[in-house]
């Protein structure tokens, strides 16, 4: 048993670094360290994204014979952590990470040739349609309708938290195709272009001062049925599918790394050695540490071949806490300078202060946005209640 | 990077779980601590002769030359049977230190013994206010002071005593417990074990009684002990899984309002903490455990910020179990108890669960530290 990085592994460090030393300027950098939201504008983002497209690392999870990079865990370990400590943002996980992987497993070969290629190469930017007024936890109980009508779909209803949906081209969604039977065996899985005539995207703006979410209308929507993956009424499948996907070992340590130690240095500059928040950073790190680990053992088992089971959704539930306290205790270290708010945004457009000034104006909108961090992806609650089922067999 | 276990740590894991289950039941465990002398002799020879009083020393001094991950999977077994016999004491602290500082021909002369059972050593390391003084006479020392919470010293025939020299460093001194001059007052301590204060009044020593003839060994006694710290971190962890278990077993079983408590989502909730505890804990005791090797910075870093960890997790599993017990939780009947009073004496020894934190926050306050990831080059 070791924490050691081979030889090999050291060298492909030495490679990721170069990489991201030519491909995330400084500007790059700052839009990272300014942005509040959970997300990079990708209007920004999508110049690593190519950047990494040319280096043929930009769909590095995929299998091999559609892009993917076939990295060890310890590779994936390795990017991700250099990644985080450079700041480089994150392209379209929606469309790398949700809809990717499920045509991938689901998709026709005329689905999977029309669109995973333009996922790669970050031509399309992918929103995801779940969630809907009356369907956030519950969301089997969704009721956007999609009738059938010739070849297509007629689609009507509204989804909701579609994040970046204002930037996106193209949008996955579950919709109703039969209201008999159990609710799940009723929803189907559909692609949809954005631009389709009867589609209203409306912004909410978050309580942080951020535009990162939107309300989503359908009205009278003609969606191909080419564009439905997998069987009418086997959408919820599909969707149950991309949790598992996520098993394989999501590899977050890095960038949560990176934010803590922005944090330390803050803290540096302004808290007393004594301070009762020097404690609780402490504390925080420890928790970040036995995180780091834990991830690290997923990772492990994941190369030995063994499936890591339910920690990894535990992995999920932690991460988001553990990111909350971080902003948290930012909040806690600049003292009165939290009072001040501005409200005009993205901060790195409207700002021209020293770095260490302009990070403390972002850092209230980013705990503001943090709140949710626990709620989406699946409620912590929901989480736990998961957990004491696959964990506990209760 | 990997963390699988091999096949002969599997195997230790699986023969350590196997014996302990069937001689440590709780009850025979329980009338054990209760009476004097509050541990078995006849275990320890077993432990012999399963060759775990040799697992962490060098193959050419008796033992089995076992890693620091193989003596935790050891140590999680002892306290998920709330084993009390001197293992920490004798082979950890003691027999460390032994390997640590003496020389090969006194590794030879104490390690097999110990090894074999035959021998019983305490460490004492903490002094009770100043620190015990050794001063250098011809042809020997007289050791001066007073010592505190010597682990396993009742039931030991040779003690292990720091002591600072008139030059300025710590040595290590061997000194019979029957050495005149030398006062051991022994006592319980609350997790069931036994340990004793020392006062020391110019006991005299021969000069070949300074381990390895090393007087300047304040480094590597801190290894030693950041060794001990590292194993007792994996026994807690023991603890804490075996109360995670017990109660998620008692949620199964326990009916009230026509269902079993663990129908209840609010139990639900605090089981999963619980559980999610439990991974934290191990995750961090392993950490601590592959990182004892790496230089000083960081196995410090890595030790310290375990045990502040595990020390919280401790404290929240424990009062945890109790509670989700109901009544029956809080009597010495049930076994909580014991482990609850374990993960008491874990948080206390050697340094405090909140000790540890401020150490940890000491190193971690450059970002450079805290910015590298756990793996390493």
């Amino acid at each position: 048993m070791d924490l050691k990085l081979s030889a090999a592994d050291l060298a492909f460090r030495d490679e990721v670094r170069a990489f991201l030393d030519e491909n995330v300027p400084a500007s790059m950098r700052r839009v990272s360290d300014l942005t509040s939201g959970f997300i990079v504008d990708p209007d920004v983002s999508i110049a690593f994204h190519r950047a990494l497209a040319r280096k043929g690392w930009s769909v590095p999870d995929w299998p091999t014979e559609h892009g993917g990079t076939g990295w060890t865990p310890a590779q994936r370990y390795i990017f991700n952590a250099e990644c985080g400590r450079v700041g480089a943002p994150t392209h379209n996980s929606a469309g790398s990470h949700f809809v990717g992987p499920v045509l991938i497993r689901f998709g026709t070969r005329e689905q999977q040739a029309k669109y995973l290629p333009r996922i790669r190469s970050g031509e399309d930017h992918w929103a995801q349609g779940y969630s809907e007024p009356g369907s956030g936890s519950d969301l089997a109980s969704l009721k956007t309708r999609a009738e059938p009508d010739g070849d297509d779909y007629v689609v009507n209803g509204q989804k909701i938290w579609t994040t970046f949906a204002h930037k996106s081209n193209r949008l996955f969604m579950l919709v109703r195709t039969s209201s008999s039977g159990k609710r799940q065996e009723g929803i189907t899985f559909l692609l949809v272009d954005m631009d389709t005539r009867g589609i209203t995207v409306r912004p909410i703006i978050g309580s942080g001062g951020d535009h990162e979410f939107n309300e989503v209308f359908f009205d009278n929507v003609r969606v191909p049925k080419a564009n439905r993956v997998s069987d009418e009424n086997k959408g919820w499948d599909v969707a149950k599918y991309l949790l598992e996907f996520e098993r394989g070992g999501s590899v977050v340590a890095g960038r949560t790394r990176d934010a803590f130690a922005k944090l330390v240095t803050l803290l540096g500059a302004r808290a007393a050695k004594e301070s009762l928040l020097v404690a609780r950073v402490a504390e925080l790190g420890t928790d970040l540490d036995a995180m780091e680990m834990l991830e690290i053992s997923v990772l492990s088992a994941v190369q030995a071949g063994s499936n890591p089971g339910p920690i990894s959704s535990l992995l999920k539930l932690r991460w988001s806490e553990i990111r909350q306290s971080i902003v948290e205790l930012a909040v806690d270290a600049i003292g009165d300078d939290a009072l001040r708010w501005t409200s005009e945004r993205p901060f790195y457009e409207i700002l021209q202060l020293p770095p260490d000034q302009e990070e403390v104006l972002a850092i209230t909108a980013r705990y503001l946005n943090s709140r949710a961090y626990t709620i989406m992806g699946g409620t912590s609650e929901i989480q736990t209640n998961i957990l004491a089922k696959t964990l506990l067999g209760l | 990077m990997d963390l699988q276990l091999s096949t002969e740590q599997e195997i230790l894991r699986s023969i350590a779980a196997r014996f302990l289950a069937e001689h440590y039941d709780y009850r025979t465990v329980k009338n054990v601590v209760q009476g004097e002398p509050g541990w078995r002799a006849e275990m320890w020879l077993e432990f012999a002769r399963l060759g775990w009083l040799g697992l962490p020393f060098a193959v050419e001094d008796g033992g089995s030359g076992g890693e620091a991950a193989d003596l935790a999977l050891l140590m999680e077994a002892f306290g998920r049977h709330l084993v009390t016999e001197p293992y920490l004491a004798t082979v950890v602290l003691a027999g460390g230190a032994i390997a640590a500082i003496a020389s090969a021909a006194e590794r030879r002369e104490w390690l097999p013994a110990i090894a074999e059972g035959r021998l019983r050593m305490a460490f004492a390391g903490e002094d009770r206010a100043e620190p015990t003084r050794a001063r250098d006479v011809s042809g020997g020392f007289f050791l001066e002071g007073a010592k505190k919470i010597v682990l396993g010293a009742p039931m030991a025939k040779t003690l292990l005593v720091s002591a600072r020299l008139d030059s300025g460093g710590t040595g290590l001194f061997v000194a019979p417990a029957d050495s005149r001059g030398l006062t051991i007052r022994p006592y319980r301590t609350i997790d069931g074990g036994r340990a004793a204060d020392l006062e020391l009044a110019s006991v005299a020593l021969p000069s070949s009684a300074l381990l390895g003839g090393n007087n300047n060994a304040d480094a590597l006694l801190d290894a030693v002990v950041q060794r001990a710290m590292v194993a007792l971190s994996a026994d807690a962890v023991g603890a804490i899984g075996a109360m995670v278990a017990a109660t998620v077993e008692y949620a199964k079983t326990r009916v009230q309002f026509g269902q079993p408590l663990g129908k209840f989502q609010a139990l639900q909730h605090r089981l999963v903490q619980m559980k999610v505890k439990e991974e934290e804990a191990r995750a961090s005791s392993l950490f601590a455990t592959l990182t004892l090797d790496a230089e000083a910075e960081a196995r410090t870093r890595a030790v310290y910020g375990a045990k502040a960890k595990i020390g919280r997790a401790a404290r929240f599993v424990h009062q945890s179990a109790i509670q989700l017990h109901g009544a029956i939780g809080t009597t010495a009947e049930l076994s909580l108890g014991a482990y609850a009073k374990r993960l008491m004496a874990y948080e206390k020894l050697f340094a405090s669960t909140d000790e540890c934190l401020a150490r940890y926050a000491g190193l971690i306050a450059r970002p450079g530290v805290v910015a590298a990831g756990l793996l390493a080059g």
